[in-house]
């Protein structure tokens, strides 16, 4: 994983990982709104506090990512009218990923399919593959063991591929 | 990995997540540019206590407190080795500013908080400790909606 400068702007760090970071984000949201305020929140708390800590800064910045998603989602159950606002919001366009030069139907398809995975596969999935992070720290992010770890991300790939071949999309 | 997953993880990589939208940036931009400026006005304000305090931990805490007796002399003439245990952050207060703009037009409401972070260094071989209180003031941009 890319290491952090201590000369670096946080305009630079942000434009790297952000993307990074939100996607994570919204697989512990329901909509897109909170997985800005809980990406907004770590940055912040990371940027003025936490910067300055040993170890791989995307790690540290995703479980701030992972706990206030799961904040925000208790909270929730208490606002029930922004969230219906917010799942209004959130019908609209709101890619995980960039668009693909060489047609867009490919990472629709796959959009779609990881959306019917299951919460615990997508989690372990998005954060292996665009977290960058091994099973070990994603065993520890989320409480699990590694063994565990590694079983649900080739769950989901398997899953993933069915979802892929159902829909008639093969790679 | 299994090799049968290998194109598929392979596709997966070559996915770039969609960048935040320009509101997020801006929101952040809110949230870490006043405070630089606060910040720095609290450590000006701060360091000649904090020099005090460091001058007094330095050459006062050898007869302040009391070595434990398994402590040797060469290691004492070292001088203290303090080293950070705790550290609190006290909400003071709140203050609603009202409704600010960002300059993507989106509305967000202004917070200001005063905090009291609190940090206590101590010397495991001698027990000596030292207590830091920083005022700080923190403002936050929470992104509103109406309905």
């Amino acid at each position: 994983m890319e290491d952090f400068s201590e000369n670096e702007s946080w305009e630079n760090w942000f434009r790297r990982h952000g993307p990074k970071l939100l996607l994570c984000a919204r697989q512990w949201t329901v909509s897109m709104a909170d997985a800005e305020d809980v990406v907004q929140e770590a940055f912040i708390r990371f940027w003025r506090r936490q910067r300055g800590l040993s170890g791989e800064p995307l790690a540290l910045l995703l479980t701030s990512v992972r706990r206030a998603g799961l904040d925000i989602a208790r909270r929730r159950v208490r606002r029930e009218a922004r969230e219906k606002s917010a799942m209004a919001e959130d019908s609209g366009p709101n890619p995980l990923f960039e668009p693909l030069p060489d047609g867009d139907d490919r990472r629709i398809a796959i959009e779609s399919a990881l959306g019917r995975l299951a919460p615990e596969q997508r989690e372990v999935l998005a954060l292996k593959i665009w977290g960058e992070l091994t099973f070990a720290e994603i065993a520890g992010q989320l409480g699990i063991p590694p063994n565990t770890a590694a079983s649900r991300y080739r769950y989901a790939l398997a899953a993933l591929r069915r979802e892929l071949t159902a829909a008639g999309c093969h790679g | 990995m299994d090799d049968d997953f290998q194109d598929l993880e392979a596709e997966l990589g070559r996915l770039r997540p969609a960048a935040p939208r320009s509101h997020l940036l801006a929101r952040i931009e809110c949230d870490v540019a006043p405070r630089r400026l606060v910040l720095r006005g609290w450590l000006w304000a701060a360091m000649p206590a904090a020099a005090a305090l460091v001058a007094a931990a330095v050459f006062g805490v050898r007869w302040a407190t009391r070595p434990s007796p398994e402590v040797s002399a060469p290691q004492l003439a070292a001088g203290p080795v303090l080293k950070p245990v705790t550290v609190r952050d006290i909400l003071v207060s709140t203050r609603d500013e009202g409704y600010v703009m960002l300059a993507d037009g989106w509305p967000a409401r202004r917070m200001r908080e005063a905090h009291l972070d609190t940090i206590v260094w101590k010397d495991p071989r001698s027990a000596a400790s030292l207590q830091w209180s920083v005022p700080r003031e923190e403002i936050r941009i929470v992104p509103v909606s109406f309905q």
